[in-house]
């Protein structure tokens, strides 16, 4: 053991008197202030410019004049995305994903404005931001720092020098380790505390009441993720023959894990689970809308047995008599229906993008950086479910201002030259803005099991390995 | 010339015997082959996007028929009739598919307000999205380099390290031609392996052998070019293969990896574009405001810019189909100004890019290609310019309907305007030449570093 210490510690300061580990650290700060600082600036700006928009839009609602009910469910409104409460540190998908979406009376749209298709198309080659540089840069600043490791010790003749003193391979293995994790540290904790310093000035991170639990479980997911491939350094270093092959190699595996295996995944879940074009999508929506009759025409079959069952509810013989308008209500029951399909298609569309989400985790078996790209957006409140999810409540929302506006059109409207008529301006100002709390965090992680194996298969088989080693071959 | 020559044939022998030059070109191909069968799936489907419209729309036009038998008003028979509009990938999109997964390549309009319905978003999966594309170009810009960049690296450390150096540097001049030698030899292997994946491709996807292939050929050999020009330089200027390795993979992912990712970062914060969301949030207003005004102050702000319906009778009554389209385009017009902004700062942030691209070759060459292919934001743009010349057809045809309070039949249907596609516009703009200046540059500081290390 306190060889083990011993080794570590002296591997320690060996790093610190390299030039080079001070240069690496050093440009490494600077990217991390860079990606900090400018993830800061723009995230402040759109949340600034869509407080501005969502006050505007609800100035709009509540200035709107005397107005019949329906006339203002299809005005309509919209929903702003809200930001995840770790965006400045992991954008996730929301750079791909639609910001913005309008609510009406009878359809529900797309959300629109994903910042993707606002750029240009050299944007595919990734976008800079504090879990980049986690996922991305810190796997090769180990491979630098750690490639040598051995392959000096045997180049230089002194591992024969310290099995001769009995040193243990499995103490200089895991000593060696030891002294790599501690001169990795500053970078994983550089770009965590960036993640903190840059997060607490932002408002969604603030209003989150597990904003720190997210924070934490970033940190044990990056730290498992620094574990593997330290791990996966040392135990390289110790097999190769010479530094260049070690370093070589472990770039190698950097390219396959971090660049094309993610990129062959994407493919692969495309192809697996193909998504509907978007004319065949509208199509269906339309053809079982269209099966449900329209509510507007008053002849409308499907809507005569509505008819003949409401007139029978309440006892009359035409829907003149009703205590009620016959109108809101007509409305209220074609918004149900069309409510139900659209819940239905889109709740489909969803399964099928998990599924090919699904995909891409059991691809991180074999490329560790997926695991923790897909646990770090889960934790930040920046992945496809966060999205899934602002659009389900965008929906949830629009179906209940739809049939608050359908419940004024039948009891505050006269059945008796319906059109004609319009209700007082303050009928607006009660209705509730929408807001969409973050997915508690619980709830995020219950299906990241699979993602959690695998950063801890890949951070514990290396270790393994190494522990179990007896004797270097010299 | 001829010592030069011996040379070169001694190089390619060399290279022959080459196990990692295999492996290389042979790893390559097989990612291009990937690249290409993805490229070939993704049109497929988008072809058959295309191909379903007629069969959509048909279905849509029975049941609208089905609402309006034996007859319809033209206003509402236009109220429930979307029109299909496509922007058709060329085969080349297959090879680079630049912004084309995100952005929608079908767009169905009807005879609202344009503004409203021009921006909506496509159905993809933004976790795929966002993980990259994996397409021909990706495998050129990104993945060749490294290759010329692993064959190329050592070229003198090697000898450095065998302690053959002094001795060709004694030579003098001999230096320079081996360097060149062996630099361009497995340059060209490189780009050779690429030709080969780009005729595979040409053959797979039926691209035509037309000028637009050929130039987006030339934008990859370009790119190439100035790699080799790195390489040869980094070649040159370390000292021992582990240090000349070091510094080929640092750049490369400098260059393709952290520099891109630092340029869009820099782009989106320093170039925001709001203009968007305002429109929309203007439009929807605009529209619906005029349903509390009185008519004719709607028709007068429509006459302004539409004169000839000036003359028209006054609407009376609570509704009118003219009124309702002329509400529409009225709100079209007031955010006219915020529209063409729109556009202009998505130009000007595609500008700025390219321009500042000329710093990151991988970052240019993937512009330059995608620019070639048809798949760049400005090829999306103009298609939306060519969604509202449509949307503009159906004005002037259903207008005069509409004014005349006229009434459809089910048989009328057929001579409805409909959108043709036209094939992307011929590329223009960006050039390989800040590629091949690059190039020219590499070369001159290699010959230049050369001589003087060959003179210490």
């Amino acid at each position: 053991m306190h060889a083990l210490l011993t080794i570590a510690r002296a591997e320690w300061r060996l790093h610190l008197r390299r030039r080079g580990f001070w240069l690496l650290l050093g440009l490494f700060a600077a990217l991390v202030v860079a990606a900090g600082a400018l993830n800061r600036t723009r995230q402040v700006r759109e949340r600034a410019q869509q407080l501005a928009f969502q006050q505007l839009v609800r100035a709009q609602w509540e200035g709107q004049p005397d107005r019949h009910p329906h006339r203002v469910s299809h005005y309509g409104t919209f929903a702003f995305k809200p930001p995840g409460p770790l965006a400045v540190f992991d954008p996730g998908v929301d750079s791909f994903s639609g910001r913005v979406q309008y609510l009406e009376a009878h359809r529900q749209n797309a959300a629109n404005f994903p910042a993707a298709g606002e750029l240009s198309s050299a944007f595919r080659l990734g976008e800079l931001s504090l879990a980049f540089l986690l996922q991305t840069v810190l796997p090769l600043v180990v491979i630098v720092l750690g490639c040598r490791t051995f392959v000096d010790e045997r180049e230089s003749g002194r591992f024969r020098l310290l099995a001769g003193q009995g040193v243990s391979a499995r103490a200089l293995a895991l000593g060696k380790l030891g002294g790599l994790v501690a001169a990795t540290a500053p970078f994983l904790a550089l770009g965590l505390g960036a993640a903190g310093v840059a997060s607490l000035a932002d408002p969604a991170f603030r209003a989150d009441s597990e904003a720190w639990t997210r924070l934490g479980v970033i940190g044990a997911s990056f730290g498992l993720y620094a574990v593997a491939w330290l791990g996966l350094t040392i135990w390289v270093s110790g097999q190769a023959r010479t530094a260049a092959r070690a370093c070589a190699g472990l770039v190698a595996l950097w390219l396959a894990a971090v660049v094309i295996v993610p990129r062959v995944a994407a493919v692969v879940a495309d192809a697996r689970h193909p998504l509907p074009d978007k004319s065949s999508f509208a199509a269906a929506v339309a053809a079982e809308t269209k099966a449900h009759g329209d509510a507007h025409d008053p002849n409308d079959p499907h809507f005569a047995r509505f008819r003949a069952d409401t007139l029978a509810r309440y006892g009359v013989k035409r829907v003149e008599d009703l205590p009620v308008n016959y109108g809101g209500l007509l409305m209220a029951k074609g918004e149900e229906l069309s409510a139900q399909t659209f819940a239905r298609h889109f709740a489909a569309l969803g399964d099928k993008m998990q599924a090919q989400s699904a995909v891409l985790d059991r691809a991180a078996v074999v490329a560790p950086f997926l695991a923790v790209r897909a646990l770090s957006a889960t934790a930040a409140g920046t992945d496809l479910r966060a999205q899934l999810r602002f659009q389900r409540e965008a929906e949830a929302y629009r179906f209940d201002f739809v049939q608050r506006l359908n419940a004024l059109h039948r009891d505050a409207v006269r059945f008796e030259n319906d059109r004609d008529q319009k209700l007082a301006a303050d009928h607006w100002k009660g209705f509730p803005d929408f807001r969409a709390d973050p997915l508690p965090l619980r709830e995020a992680l219950a299906g990241t099991g699979l993602a959690w194996s695998a950063l801890a298969l890949w951070a514990a088989l290396p270790l393994a390995a190494l522990a179990r080693r007896k004797r270097w071959a010299a | 010339m001829s010592a030069f020559l011996r040379l070169l044939g001694w190089e390619v022998r060399h290279l022959g015997r080459d196990g990692q030059a295999w492996l290389v070109c042979g790893a390559l191909l097989a990612a291009a082959v990937l690249a290409i069968g993805v490229g070939d799936r993704r049109l497929a489907r988008h072809r058959t996007e295309i191909a379903g419209l007629p069969a959509h729309y048909a279905a849509q036009m029975a049941s609208v028929a089905k609402e309006f038998t034996p007859r319809g008003e033209a206003g509402y028979v236009a109220y429930y009739t979307f029109f299909p509009t496509h922007h058709p990938m060329p085969p080349l999109a297959g090879l680079s598919v630049g912004v084309r997964d995100i952005v929608p390549n079908v767009t169905w309009v009807r005879l609202l307000g344009i503004e409203g319905q021009l921006y909506e978003a496509d159905l993809g999966n933004p976790a795929l999205q966002a993980l990259g594309t994996f397409d021909l170009a990706f495998v050129f810009c990104a993945l060749a380099p490294l290759g010329l960049l692993v064959l190329v690296h050592d070229a003198l450390t090697r000898e450095r390290e065998s302690g053959r150096f002094p001795l060709l540097a004694a030579q003098g001049s001999s230096l320079g031609a081996l360097l060149a030698a062996r630099v361009g030899v497995r340059a060209l292997t490189v780009a050779l392996t690429c030709t080969i994946a780009f005729g595979l491709a040409c053959a797979w996807l039926r691209v035509p052998p037309a000028a637009d292939a050929l130039g987006w050929l030339a934008g990859v050999w370009a790119q190439l070019a100035a790699w080799a020009g790195l390489a040869a330089l980094i070649a040159v200027v370390t000292r021992t293969p582990a240090a000349s390795l070091a510094v080929a993979l640092t750049v490369w992912i400098v260059q393709g990896v952290l520099l891109p990712a630092l340029l869009n970062l820099g782009l989106a914060s320093a170039l925001p574009v709001s203009e968007g969301l305002e429109l929309t949030v203007r439009q929807r207003q605009e529209s619906h405001a005029a349903w509390d005004k009185p008519r004719a102050e709607t028709m007068g702000k429509f006459f302004v810019h539409n004169p000839d319906w000036s003359g028209t009778p006054p609407v009376t009554g609570r509704f009118a189909w003219k009124w309702y389209y002329a509400m529409h385009q009225v709100a079209d017009e007031s955010v006219a100004a915020e529209s063409a902004a729109y556009v202009r700062n998505l130009r000007r942030r595609q500008d700025v890019t390219a321009l500042l691209a000329w710093l990151v070759p991988p970052a240019y060459a993937q512009l330059l290609l995608n620019q070639r292919a048809g798949t760049d934001l400005d090829s999306h743009l103009a298609y939306l310019d060519r969604v509202r010349a449509f949307h503009a057809e159906l004005r002037a045809y259903f207008y005069p309907l509409c004014f005349a309070d006229a009434t459809l039949a089910p048989a009328d249907y057929a001579a409805f305007p409909q959108f043709r596609g036209v094939a992307a516009p011929p590329p223009s703009g960006l050039s390989i030449w800040p590629l091949l200046l690059l190039t020219l540059g590499t070369s001159a500081l290699t010959a230049f570093t050369l001589r003087r290390s060959a003179a210490t």
